[in-house]
C-alpha cells in the first residue's frame, strides 16, 4: 500500500505541477520597466496628470470666451464682480500666492489639487445641465463642458492615485469633497447665464491652479533645488 | 487514502479517456492584442484554443494594478466575436489592467496567460479619412497633392491625442511603395513623379505614444505626360515655328532674285566678240560664224596701241641734216632711191617731196610764213629754213619754225617732206646730229600715244622730228657746223624700250642693238626732261649730263637763247614754248584729212 499511496503522490503532485505551470507569469507586456508589480511609474502618472491639467486648462479658456462671445454683452462683463469671492468657496485653506505655494510640501500641494478637483466636478455637471437648457447654446460649447467634467473626473483619479503612490495610504484621509452652496440654480434666465459665466470664468482660473501645481510636483519629484512656480 | 487515491486515478484515467475519445476541456484562449482608438476606450481580441470538442465558453475577467478586486468585461459584443469593449467609465489611464480570459466547457476550463496593459500604450488610432490625391500645376510646376482628414475617432481638436501622419505611393507596377512622413499636417506635395502613369496613395497616422494605424484606402492619381506637362514650351515652340516659316517665305519672296541667282547660277554665255545670241538661238549656226567672221575680223583699232612702239626713222637722209644747201640737194637726190615698200617706209613719199621742196625752199623762205600759220605744217617751215641752211638762219624764221616742233602728229605735207631730206632717223641718230648744246626735246612727244592708227603716221612724226631737230639745229648758227650729221646710216627701226619715269622715252634701234657708242652716250647724253610747264605754255626741260647748257629754244619775243650760254648748269632747266601762238582751237582738220590733235594735249 505504501507504493500505492507514493504512486497516488507522485502523480497528483505531477497534475498539480503541469497545472499550476498553466498559471502565467504576471505579464507587464505594454509597460516599461517598472519592477514585479507592473504599476504604472510615479513619473508617468504626473505626466499624464499635468496633460490632463494642461488640456483643461485650455478648453476651460476656450469654452469661457466662447460662451463670452455668445451670451454676454459688452456692458455686462465685469470681472471684478465674478473674480472676486465666488471663485473661493472653499473651508479648506487653498495656498494662494507664489510664495505659499512654493514653501507648501508635496502633500499639501497633492491635497490642494485634490480638494480643488473634486470642489468643481459637480458644478461643471450642473454647468452642463444648466447648458443644455438653453435655446441657441452651440453643440460644441456643451461638447466641451461634458469633456471638462470627463476629464476631471479622471484627473481625479489620477491624483487619487499618486496620493496612494507619493504619499501613501494615509493621504487619502482627508475630508470629503464639499459642494459649494453658493452656486444655485436659478430659473432666471439672466441669472442662470450670469452664474454660468461665473462658472465658466472661475473654472478657469481653477484649472490653470491644477495646471500649475501639478507642474510644480512633477519637477519636484525629479529636481528639487530648481524648482520655482513660474 | 485509500479513497483519495482512487479518486485521483479515477480522474487521471477519466481524463485519459475523454482524451481519446476527442473530448477534453477547452485550449487555453490567448488575448491577442487590446486597442484603445481614442485613449479613452479600449478593446481586448483573444484567440480561442481547443473547444474539445464541446461548447465552450469565454469571460474576461480583469482586475486593476493593486486591487485584487476582480471585474468581468461588461461588453463582449461591441467589439465583435472574442473581444471584450471597455468603455469611458471603465478606463482610466492611471492604472494598468492586468486581464485573463477564461475559457469554460463541460470537461473543464482553461485560462489564458494574464496581460498587462497601461492604457496610454495601446493607443492605436482609426485610420485617417477622405484620403484624396490631386494633380496640381503651379507655375508651370506639376506635382500631387495628397489630402486626408484626421480619424473621426481621435480627439487632436484639444490636444488629447497627437497624431503624427504617414503616406505611401507607388505605381500600380511598382513593387516597393516610397513612403513620405508628413508629420502634423494633413497634406503632403509630391513632386519626383513620373510623366503619365497612374500611381497609388495610401496614409497613416500614429499618436506619440501607441500603434501605427491601419493604411487608408487606396486613392489613384494619374499624372499628365510629357505634352500636357509641358504645355506652354509646345505653344511657344509652335509659335516660334510659325514665325520662322513666314519669315523664310516673306525673306524669299522679297529677295527671290537673289535667292534664284545663288541656288541657280546663270550660264555664261559665250565670250566671243561679235558672237550674237540671237543668232545662235536661232538656230543658224553659219549665220553666227558669219557673223562673227564679219564682225571681229581684221581686228580693230584697240590693238592698235602695240603699234605705237614701232618707229621706223631712216638713216639714209641723215645726210641731208647737214645744214648745207648743196648737201641737201644732193642729199634730196639720193633719197629717190629710198623706195621701198616696206612698212614705215610710208614717209618716202615724204622724202620725195623733200626733195622737191629742197629746192624750193631756196627759192622762197617765204614760205615758212606761209607755212606757219597752220599749226600742222610748222613742219614746212622748217623744211624751208632747212633749205636755208646754209645760210644763217634767221632769228625770225627760227621763231616761226619754233612753233613747229611741237607739232608732231599734224599732217605732214609731201611735198614739204619731199624738199626736205628724207627724215629717217633713229632717234638717237638725230639727237646725235645736234650738237650737244642742242635740245633733244622732241623725245617728250612719243610718249603721246595717240598716234594715228596708220602706220604711215609714225612716219610722218620722225619727219618731222627730223625737221624740227633741223629746225633746232638752225637756232644758233654758229653751231650749224657742229651740226654736221654723222655718217649716214641705214635706216633702221627704233623701238621704244621704256619710258623713264622723268618722262623721257628711251628708244633702242631694233636692227643694230650694238648701234654705235654714240647712240648709247647719246642716249645718256642727250635725253631731256620735261622739268615742268610754266603758265606761259612754257616747257621747261633739264638736261641731265650736259655740262653744257642746251641752246634755249624760245619762241616769240620772250627769248631766252642766251641764257644757257652765260649759265653752264647741266640743271639748267631750258624753256622752250609748248605750243604755237595759234589758238588752241582744238582740233583742226587739215585738207589731206589729217586731224592734228598736239592741240589737244595738255600743257605740262
Amino acid at each position: 500500500m505504501k507504493h500505492t499511496t507514493v504512486l497516488q503522490v507522485c502523480v497528483g503532485f505531477v497534475l498539480c505541477s503541469l497545472q499550476a505551470m498553466i498559471v502565467p507569469a504576471l505579464d507587464c507586456s505594454g509597460q516599461g520597466l517598472e519592477g514585479a508589480s507592473c504599476t504604472i511609474s510615479v513619473e508617468k502618472l504626473l505626466d499624464r496628470a499635468v496633460q490632463h491639467a494642461e488640456l483643461i486648462y485650455r478648453i476651460s479658456a476656450e469654452s469661457k470666451m466662447m460662451f463670452e462671445e455668445m451670451f454676454i454683452p459688452l456692458s455686462v462683463m465685469n470681472p471684478h464682480v465674478y473674480g472676486g469671492t465666488m471663485c473661493a468657496p472653499r473651508t479648506v485653506a487653498v495656498p494662494a500666492s507664489k510664495s505659499e505655494i512654493q514653501q507648501i510640501s508635496d502633500k499639501w500641494l497633492l491635497r490642494s489639487v485634490l480638494i480643488l478637483i473634486q470642489s468643481w466636478i459637480d458644478p461643471l455637471a450642473d454647468l452642463q445641465v444648466s447648458l443644455e437648457n438653453y435655446d441657441n447654446a452651440p453643440s460644441v460649447l456643451l461638447n466641451r463642458t461634458k469633456w471638462l467634467h470627463t476629464k476631471l473626473m479622471s484627473l481625479e483619479q489620477g491624483v487619487l492615485i499618486l496620493i496612494k503612490q507619493i504619499l501613501g495610504e494615509g493621504g487619502l484621509l482627508l475630508d470629503g469633497p464639499e459642494k459649494t452652496a453658493d452656486l444655485l440654480v436659478s430659473p432666471d434666465i439672466f441669472e442662470s447665464v450670469r452664474t454660468d459665466y461665473s462658472v465658466l470664468c472661475c473654472f478657469r482660473k481653477v484649472a490653470h491652479k491644477i495646471e500649475i501645481f501639478l507642474k510644480l510636483l512633477k519637477c519636484r519629484q525629479t529636481d528639487k533645488q530648481n524648482c520655482s512656480v513660474f | 487514502m485509500g479513497n483519495s487515491g482512487l479518486v485521483f486515478i479515477l480522474t487521471f484515467i477519466i481524463t485519459l479517456m475523454s482524451r481519446a475519445a476527442g473530448l477534453s476541456p477547452p485550449g487555453r484562449p490567448r488575448l491577442t492584442s487590446c486597442r484603445s482608438p481614442e485613449k479613452e476606450t479600449f478593446t481586448c481580441w483573444w484567440e480561442p484554443g481547443d473547444d474539445g470538442g464541446l461548447p465552450t465558453t469565454y469571460a474576461l475577467y480583469y482586475h486593476l494594478e493593486n486591487s485584487e478586486t476582480v471585474y468581468e468585461c461588461s461588453d463582449y459584443k461591441t467589439a465583435g466575436e472574442n473581444s471584450c469593449y471597455f468603455n469611458k467609465k471603465n478606463t482610466s489611464l492611471w492604472v494598468n489592467y492586468n486581464i485573463t480570459v477564461v475559457a469554460t466547457n463541460a470537461l473543464g476550463k482553461n485560462i489564458s496567460e494574464p496581460v498587462e496593459k497601461d492604457v496610454a500604450y495601446i493607443v492605436q488610432p482609426d485610420t485617417p479619412e477622405n484620403v484624396s490625391a490631386v494633380v496640381v500645376r503651379e507655375d508651370q510646376i506639376i506635382f500631387v497633392r495628397v489630402t486626408w482628414e484626421k480619424p473621426r475617432t481621435a480627439d487632436t481638436r484639444s490636444g488629447w491625442i497627437t497624431l503624427d501622419y504617414q503616406l505611401r505611393i507607388k505605381t500600380e507596377k511598382d513593387e516597393e511603395w516610397e513612403e513620405y512622413f508628413a508629420g502634423m499636417q494633413k497634406y503632403y506635395n509630391i513632386f519626383s513623379l513620373h510623366p503619365g502613369k497612374k500611381y497609388m496613395v495610401q496614409v497613416r497616422c500614429k499618436p506619440d505614444h501607441g500603434f501605427w494605424s491601419e493604411w487608408t484606402h487606396t486613392a489613384y492619381v494619374k499624372t499628365p505626360g510629357y505634352l500636357a506637362r509641358e504645355r506652354s514650351l509646345w505653344i511657344m515652340l509652335t509659335i516660334f515655328f510659325v514665325f520662322g516659316v513666314l519669315i523664310l517665305t516673306w525673306t524669299l519672296r522679297v529677295k527671290q532674285k537673289s535667292v534664284k541667282l545663288c541656288l541657280l547660277p546663270p550660264v555664261p554665255g559665250p565670250k566671243i566678240k561679235g558672237f550674237d545670241k540671237q543668232l545662235l538661238k536661232n538656230g543658224k549656226s553659219e549665220d553666227v560664224l558669219n557673223a562673227l567672221v564679219i564682225q571681229s575680223f581684221p581686228p580693230n583699232t584697240d590693238y592698235d596701241d602695240l603699234l605705237v612702239e614701232y618707229l621706223e626713222v631712216y638713216d639714209n637722209y641723215e645726210q641731208e641734216l647737214v645744214l648745207d644747201g648743196k648737201d641737201l640737194s644732193e642729199d634730196c637726190l639720193k633719197s629717190k632711191s629710198c623706195l621701198d615698200s616696206d612698212s614705215g617706209r610710208g614717209s618716202c613719199d615724204s622724202r620725195t617731196l623733200l626733195l622737191d621742196k629742197c629746192t624750193e625752199g631756196r627759192d622762197s623762205s617765204s614760205n615758212s610764213q606761209h607755212y606757219s600759220q597752220h599749226g600742222e605744217t610748222s613742219w614746212a617751215s622748217t623744211e624751208s629754213s632747212e633749205c636755208q641752211v646754209p645760210e644763217p638762219g634767221s632769228p625770225e624764221s627760227v621763231d616761226g619754225h619754233a612753233k613747229t616742233w611741237p607739232v608732231v602728229f599734224s599732217s605732214p605735207q609731201p611735198h614739204h617732206c619731199q624738199a626736205y631730206k628724207p627724215a629717217y632717223h633713229s632717234v638717237p641718230e638725230i639727237l646725235n646730229l645736234s650738237s650737244p648744246r642742242m635740245t633733244p626735246i622732241s623725245y617728250h612727244r612719243l610718249q603721246h600715244r595717240d598716234v594715228p592708227s596708220q602706220e604711215a603716221h609714225f612716219s610722218k612724226p620722225t619727219c618731222r622730228h627730223s625737221q624740227s631737230y633741223h629746225q633746232f639745229s638752225l637756232d644758233s648758227p654758229e653751231h650749224t657746223a657742229e651740226n654736221i650729221v654723222s655718217p649716214s646710216r641705214s635706216m633702221e627701226y627704233v623701238e621704244v624700250q621704256r619710258v623713264n619715269p622723268e618722262n623721257v622715252l628711251v628708244l633702242r634701234p631694233l636692227s643694230d642693238p650694238e648701234g654705235g657708242r654714240n647712240h648709247t652716250e647719246l642716249a645718256g647724253e642727250d635725253y631731256t626732261k620735261v622739268k615742268e610747264v610754266t603758265s606761259n605754255n612754257m616747257l621747261l626741260l633739264q638736261t641731265e649730263t650736259s655740262p653744257q647748257c642746251s641752246d634755249n629754244y624760245s619762241r616769240g619775243l620772250d627769248s631766252q637763247a642766251d641764257r644757257c650760254s652765260t649759265q653752264q648748269q647741266p640743271s639748267k632747266p631750258s624753256v622752250h614754248p609748248l605750243f604755237s601762238p595759234m589758238p588752241q582751237e582744238g582740233m583742226k582738220l587739215m585738207g589731206n584729212g589729217y586731224v592734228d590733235s598736239t592741240l589737244l594735249m595738255p600743257s605740262y
